[in-house]
């Protein structure tokens, strides 16, 4: 067994709920391709690379033979060989072919180009490499444009810079051969919905120019890496290769949930305080040390805290440095030089370096909060993997998904549950893909964008003055350049801005859509972000900006805003006894009026205020949980305070808050098992749904239409009301606390009403 | 979708509603079909006449295009273009319109057809946008070949090069202006060109089409006043340039590689011996000649400038530079530096260092002179005198 760097579990006072050791896996090799150009072998050689994992060979093979494929293996375990060598292979055979990676980040692909610059260096053929991206200088893009042979971009570059411009890259349209999808995983859910679209514009372009690429996908681990590929690229036959044939050392996995402070409250000790308890010592020793943090702001002051730790040396700041989105490539390079030159044993980053930057070998990984998804987490543990004798820890903070992960470490080790879900053919995004397929390229009567019918939309465009028809054909006919008015990323154009003025320059922290918005951002209200108190100043509606100053204050606030879900068209259900599940399309109507200040502990209302924003409306599709009446009168009656009416039994207070309490897990619960993010969803609660007439929670996605994951909840439906009753029933919380059933619903009765009802059990007292 | 139409669900999930439209056509007026091997083509010949241009510039086809945007990209479309080109008997202009985006190929095959007499071709800024866009739909179109043409010329550019400091901006309009000297009354003012033609797309409405078609017409006849009267400019005939018309004219052609031109026109701006662009455009030249080694005329034509521009602070330090560096004389520098200062006290900022420097100099060679008596008078080797300018 190997020697582990020091971790004592007995020097931390909170609960280690998984202490693993992952066993040696001995790596399985296949020898070269036989039909490897003699030049490429050599190449090879000189890196030191006699033979190939066996993944890699596969993958080979199945290019070779012209099938679309998707490559799923553990990080650092050679996947970039998986296309990089039938391409650059291809590219011997006859250089005129050209070959296109789309990478999900700019940085990513400027680390790829230094890899494969390597690569390619001895090469016969002047193989000729180039990212294309916002950063490239005017005077580089023409010759990247004429005789780049492999560009490598990302999928928004691709969407505003390269198709709507496809006759200047002309070269590069009708002799694509290669599309390389690297990092699949990323594109799941909105963006991945998006980017779908983005690619069935790219196979458009291409069929104009008689370009009929193979398409290649590599991916971290995920669920339904095939059906996500499938998906993504509208291809009925993807070949999967997933059983990876590199080793890996013996690693030793921590999780650690730190101290419950406050029993009522559900607050712990500061993971970021434990964290550092943790890595500061390995970094004072020379074991070379990543932390994770959840954002740009914690990255800097777990940077500060770490040179702190090692103060007495004088170069403490050259040995602990930062890493993150926003810094120069050129300074990344210097710091992943350092950390292979051993001169520097700390790097404190944010999830920047999740996604497969060659940093080396580090030794010990420690995760700050849950990154949140698994396969981020194995990504970020995978980080300090290469060789034996590694530690990856996991420091739970007190939101509920960290609460949920850290204590079901089973659920992590276990088979994958997440996975990548995509609907490409969400309405809205549709019609701003239409367009932009549009302006690229006339359509044909009777032609698709995709799988996705659009003759209706394209006469729907022909009635705006968008298109006009002409000789069986539809064509763009607006000033506007289309492709500008979609975004990849952002969930819709009006996110409000959170910007902390605290700084002598004003940092924006965060974003929240136009919707949640006026609940938690209104003026005066104390807004939570990353366990930190934030008061809010000034909210300027019209601008999207809140103005925040951290604060630290016994008391939050509760917005009361009225929430009523309307269905406007079920698409399933209802089914199911006590606990129906529905799906289908919804509009959600949100008025917040008024704000309580609460005090903490106690829960006296300490003030209020009103709130003057604009009504709300979101349509969507979301899935719905209605409580059957027997069930609700026997949780009512348990959860009324004794001596009340028990003829009225829904009046009980504690009742209603397990029912908010019951939307606050289920949704969280949901953005776990669809690997989303938290804000990618909402939820509600009503008593009295003006649909079903009875107590319902309905689960919505944030983003008009919807991108699927409604409908998957709903399948889900039983292993989410399993989760959340888990999540409920295992806080070690007395009566409820913001890890569990919510920051605003602390009411007596509230945590047992909730998991009844999640439970479905119909207790009677 | 039973009692919900997609207009509906659209504007529910938050999409702009927008009014609807039919359709109806009727080529506007002077128009006509064209059969070309692409379908037909709608086209609109004129000759008028052309008063004698000196100089002449030849068999060259001006070309002006109308398009449905300034974004660029695939889904911008050229829907009219207009050529002219002096012949015998006067200037033809020929207008092409694209009666329907789907009569494209029809229409590029008519344009050039248009442009393949002439052994030139001109336009206003054509080097990027309007030629491009053109390659663009060339292929969009799915034409055979490329969109090939005569030697080109962007007026744009050579408006730039000589008139900027004149105009500022230099549009066709301020150009026709301050340049050509006629105004005209613009039917429909750009911006509102591209509607013009969805209206026709859309409604066969006539009128706007019509007044952006009249506009296409006049840009370009001007277009074949304003390059003969940029040559006139370049060779230097025109009347009344002055000291910045020739230092413009001068760096142009010193940008092309003509430097004989070049020269001749910096001597001319220099030669108004008053203003900043002489002093500046002297300045260029005493560069130059210190570059090719030329000492003696550099120091000769900057004596001479100062004394012509004697309120120009750039002289006099061009002057002590060469004196201090090339002469080795910081005693001769000095002078001038303080000179300057006489005349110019309000530069006394910029003049500081170099006065402080050129005294502490002084004094460490009168330190060092003091034992090698009068050395510095002894000339062991002279270099060739040069001319004076």
């Amino acid at each position: 067994m190997a020697s582990f760097p020091h971790f004592n579990t007995a020097d931390f006072p909170g609960e280690i709920t998984l202490d693993h050791v992952v066993p040696t896996i001995a790596p399985d090799f296949a020898p070269l391709p036989s039909d490897l150009r003699p030049d490429l072998v050599t190449a090879l050689r000189s890196r030191g690379i006699e033979r190939l994992y066996t993944h890699q060979a596969a993958a080979y093979k199945a290019v070779r033979a012209g099938r679309h494929l998707v490559v799923v293996t553990p990080t650092a375990s050679g996947k970039t060989l998986c296309y990089n060598l039938p391409v650059l292979q291809r590219l011997l055979e006859d250089p005129n072919r050209r070959a296109l990676y789309l990478y999900p980040t700019k940085a990513l692909a400027q680390d790829q180009l230094a890899e494969l610059s390597a690569l390619k260096h001895g090469l016969p053929i002047e193989v000729r490499v180039d990212t294309y991206d916002g950063d490239t200088p005017p005077g580089r893009r023409t010759a990247i444009r004429e005789g780049g042979h492999i560009v490598m971009t990302n999928p928004d570059m691709l969407h505003t810079g390269l198709l709507p411009h496809h006759t200047r890259w002309r070269r590069l349209f009708s002799s694509l051969e290669f599309v390389v999808v690297d990092e699949l995983h990323t594109y799941r859910g909105l963006f991945g919905s998006q980017v779908a679209n983005v690619i069935r514009r790219l196979k458009r372009i291409c069929e104009f120019y008689g370009s009929k690429p193979t398409f290649i996908c590599a991916s971290a681990t995920i669920g339904n890496p095939l059906q996500l590929a499938k998906r993504l690229l509208e291809e009925d036959t993807v070949e999967l290769v997933d059983r990876s044939g590199a080793p890996q050392g013996e690693r030793r996995l921590i999780f650690y949930n730190p101290p419950l402070l406050n029993r009522e409250t559900g607050i712990r000790r500061s993971s970021m305080l434990e964290a550092r308890r943790i890595a500061a010592p390995w970094i004072r020793s020379g074991v070379q040390t990543i932390v994770f943090c959840r954002s740009r702001l914690q990255v800097e002051v777990m940077l500060s805290y770490l040179r702190q730790d090692l103060a007495p040396r004088l170069d403490a700041h050259q040995r602990v440095r930062g890493y993150r989105a926003g810094y120069l490539p050129l300074h990344r390079r210097e710091i992943e030089a350092g950390l292979r030159a051993g001169e520097i044993t700390g790097v404190v980053s944010t999830n920047a370096l999740e996604l497969g930057i060659d940093i080396g070998t580090l030794q010990c990984a420690v995760l700050v909060g849950y990154p949140g998804t698994i396969s981020s987490t194995w990504q970020q543990l995978g980080r300090a993997g290469r060789r034996s004798g590694s530690v990856g820890v996991f420091v739970a903070s007190s939101s509920p998904l960290d609460q949920f992960i850290v204590r079901h470490p089973e659920y992590f080790l276990g088979t994958n549950p997440e996975e990548g879900l995509i609907d490409p053919d969400n309405l809205l995004m549709l019609a701003g893909h239409l367009q932009a397929g549009l302006f690229e390229l006339p359509f044909a009567a009777e032609e698709k964008l995709g799988r996705a019918d659009v003759r209706d939309l394209l006469q729907l465009f022909e009635e705006d003055g968008s298109a006009t028809r002409s000789g069986g054909r539809w064509f763009w006919s607006r000033q506007a350049f289309p492709a500008e008015e979609v975004h990849l990323r952002r969930i819709l154009a009006d996110n409000v801005v959170i910007i902390d003025t605290s700084h002598p320059r004003p940092q924006v922290i965060g974003e929240m859509d136009q919707f949640t918005a006026p609940v938690l951002l209104h003026e005066e209200a104390v807004y939570l972000h990353e366990g930190a108190q934030f008061h809010v100043d000034r909210l300027d509606w019209n601008e999207k900006k809140a103005y925040v100053h951290p604060v630290e204050v016994d008391y939050y606030t509760d917005a009361l805003a009225s929430v009523t879900v309307q269905v406007l068209e079920t698409f399933a259900g209802p089914d199911g006894v006590d606990l129906t599940r529905s799906h289908g399309e919804v509009k959600i109507t949100s008025l917040a009026s008024m704000f309580k200040k609460i005090r903490f502990h106690t829960h006296e209302n300490i003030g209020a205020g009103p709130i003057h924003l604009p009504e709300q409306t979101l349509h969507t599709t979301g899935y719905w949980v209605t409580v059957g009446d027997g069930l609700w009168d026997a949780v009512g009656r348990g959860a009324a305070p004794s001596g009340a009416d028990t003829a009225r039994p829904s009046m009980s207070p504690g009742l209603e808050a397990g029912l908010q309490g019951m939307a606050h897990a289920l949704r969280h619960v949901a953005s776990l098992r669809l690997m989303c993010d938290a804000r990618d969803l909402g939820s509600v609660a009503e008593v009295r749904s003006v649909t079903t007439q009875r107590p319902t929670v309905t689960v919505y996605e944030n983003y008009p239409g919807g991108v699927g994951l409604s409908a998957r909840l709903h399948e889900l439906h039983r292993e989410l009301l399993d989760d959340a009753a888990e999540l409920v029933r295992e806080c070690p919380c007395t009566a409820g606390c913001p890890s569990c059933v919510g920051p605003l619903h602390l009411v007596e009765g509230a945590k047992e009403a909730c998991l009844r009802l999640l439970s479905g059990i119909a207790l009677t007292v | 979708m039973p009692a919900i139409t997609l207009r509906d669900r659209l504007n529910r999930l938050g999409a702009a509603p927008r009014p609807a439209p039919p359709p109806a056509h009727e080529l506007p007026r002077g128009f006509e079909g064209l059969p070309t091997p692409f379908g037909m083509a709608a086209i609109r010949q004129d000759v008028i006449p052309l008063p004698p241009l000196d100089p002449y510039p030849g068999n060259v086809a001006y070309l002006d295009t109308e398009t449905t945007g300034l974004a660029g990209g695939t889904g911008t479309h050229v829907f009219a273009a207009a050529v002219a080109r002096p012949i015998d008997c006067g200037l033809r202009v020929a207008q092409l319109l694209l009666p329907q985006p789907g009569m494209e190929p029809a229409f590029l095959h008519a344009l050039l057809e248009e442009l393949a007499p002439a052994a030139g071709l001109a336009t206003f800024n054509g080097g990027s946008f309007d030629l491009p866009l053109l390659r663009t739909r060339w292929v969009m179109a799915r034409m055979p070949g490329e969109f090939a043409h005569a030697p080109h010329v962007d007026l744009l550019t050579l408006v730039r090069a000589l008139y900027r400091h004149r105009l500022g901006a230099c549009n066709l309009r301020i150009v026709e202006e301050r340049v050509l000297g006629y105004e005209r009354d613009d039917p429909l003012p750009s911006a509102l060109v591209p509607d013009a033609y969805f209206d026709y797309l859309r409604r066969g409405e006539l009128r706007a089409l019509e007044a952006a078609l009249e506009h296409n017409r006049l840009d370009v006849i001007s277009l074949v006043h304003l390059h003969s009267r940029l040559l006139l400019r370049l060779r230097g005939l025109e009347t009344g340039m002055d000291a910045a018309d020739w230092l413009a004219l001068g760096r142009h052609r010193f940008r092309r590689g003509a430097r004989a031109d070049g020269w001749r026109a910096l001597r001319n701006a220099t030669s108004f011996a008053s203003g900043d662009a002489a002093a500046t455009a002297g300045l260029t030249i005493a560069r130059r000649m210190v570059r090719r080694g030329s000492i003696g005329a550099a120091e000769t034509l900057l004596t001479w400038l100062e004394s012509s521009v004697s309120d120009d602070i750039r002289v006099p330090v061009a002057r002590a530079r060469l004196l201090e560096w090339r002469r080795r004389d910081p005693e001769q520098a000095l002078g001038v530096v303080e000179a300057a200062l006489r005349r110019m006290p309000e530069s006394e900022p910029e003049l500081e260092h170099r006065l402080a420097r050129l005294r502490r100099k002084l004094s460490a060679r009168r330190l060092r002179g003091r034992g090698q008596g009068r050395a510095r008078q002894v000339q062991l080797e002279v270099p060739i005198s040069d001319r004076p300018l």
